[in-house]
């Protein structure tokens, strides 16, 4: 059965992914928040991006296209992605599409 | 899994698909520039487009962002024997089309020449092969950087000045330049005589503003049947600075050569 996927835990287990792709390094003042952005505020290198959305995908790919969501997703979008906007499309995608699947 | 082992080094490589992957649909293979690209410009530009309509492969050239970094072997059959170790890891045996920016551009010309039953289309940016003098270009531009970044005084500057990001793509730049053959092995290409042996479609995009606008002309008079692009107004970088067109122009070849 699918448990709905909250804001909180999308938010923590993003949080947990970061560390891991980035270990030490990862700029991090105080908890991670919507507000967040990857590139100004973490400085994501953009290949930490990329390992970033394949653990996503690892962890939520079956419930989330976020191949079609990146592909609608002009460069400058990108690269202003804040982990609100993630969180968000994360937790509507997951709710929306896990409910149906588990009627 | 994002990193394998291909020709005897660890490659990070990204298959990028929508919904499973589709061996039917056309196989694509992405390939970066030098230096401070890796397999990022592709994903943030043209490979998850291009993913709804095609099984797109992309990886870190030798030396490039997550893959491994040899002392040695950056030429550009290196390259190719990588890519080659890549399709046979992968299973891909029918022809790809490859995607090559910059110094991606000559390792898929050169993959073309090399095996050219592997390659159904070329989609070419700012194809940067060696012509007469490559070998003093590359010792100016690149050699000069090395030595830029060696500098205690542009280190003071980066790791006072410069953010997170750049300091870390200094670092890495550095010891590649340093630490490796590669500006070694790149002075020491030798001209391409074969452009007119190249028998797979091929595109080809060029910024106006590029230094490097003579290889377009020569693309467009020696490789046959090829379709050139000039982008006003654009430089070396146009795969950045027109994400939105050459993603249009990527899609719309893709339509066209794709079923073949």
């Amino acid at each position: 059965m699918a448990d709905v996927v909250t804001q909180e835990a999308v938010l923590a287990e993003l949080e947990a992914i970061l560390l891991d792709v980035i270990g030490d390094d990862l700029l991090l003042d105080g908890p991670l928040t919507m507000a967040t952005s990857f590139d100004q505020d973490l400085q994501l290198e953009s290949i930490e991006f990329v390992a970033l959305s394949e653990r996503l995908l690892e962890t939520y790919g079956d419930q989330v296209d976020f191949v079609g969501w990146l592909a609608e997703m002009e460069l400058d979008e990108i690269i202003a992605l804040t982990v609100g906007q993630l969180v968000d499309f994360v937790v509507a995608q997951a709710n929306g599409e896990a409910a149906p699947a588990d009627a | 899994m994002p990193d394998v082992v291909a020709n005897g080094l660890k490659f990070h490589t990204q298959h990028v698909t929508h919904g499973d992957p589709d061996p039917a649909r056309p196989q694509v293979v992405m390939l970066h520039g030098l230096v401070i690209d890796n397999l990022s410009s592709w994903y943030y530009t043209i490979a998850n487009p291009m993913a709804m309509v095609a099984d797109v492969h992309l990886f870190d050239l030798r030396g490039h962002g997550r893959s491994e970094m040899p002392k040695t072997g950056y030429t550009v059959d290196d390259n190719v024997d990588d890519l080659v170790a890549l399709l046979d890891l992968w299973g891909i045996d029918g022809p790809v089309h490859l995607f090559g920016n910059s110094f991606g551009g000559v390792v898929s010309l050169a993959f073309a020449h090399r095996y050219p039953e592997r390659v159904a289309s070329l989609f070419l940016i700012e194809a940067h092969f060696a012509v007469e003098g490559w070998g003093e270009h590359m010792a100016g531009s690149l050699a000069l950087a090395a030595f830029g970044l060696d500098e205690d005084a542009v280190q003071a500057w980066l790791a006072e000045n410069a953010d997170r990001k750049l300091s870390r793509l200094a670092k890495r730049s550095e010891r590649f330049l340093m630490e490796t053959s590669l500006i070694d092995d790149l002075q020491a290409e030798q001209p391409i005589g074969w452009l007119d042996e190249i028998i797979c479609p091929t595109y080809a995009m060029y910024g106006s503003e590029s230094d490097i606008l003579d290889r377009a002309r020569e693309l467009e008079a020696k490789v046959p049947g090829c379709e050139l692009e000039i982008v006003p107004d654009c430089s070396h970088s146009l795969l950045t600075e027109q994400a939105g067109l050459v993603r249009e122009r990527a899609l719309a070849w893709i339509e066209r050569v794709g079923s073949a």
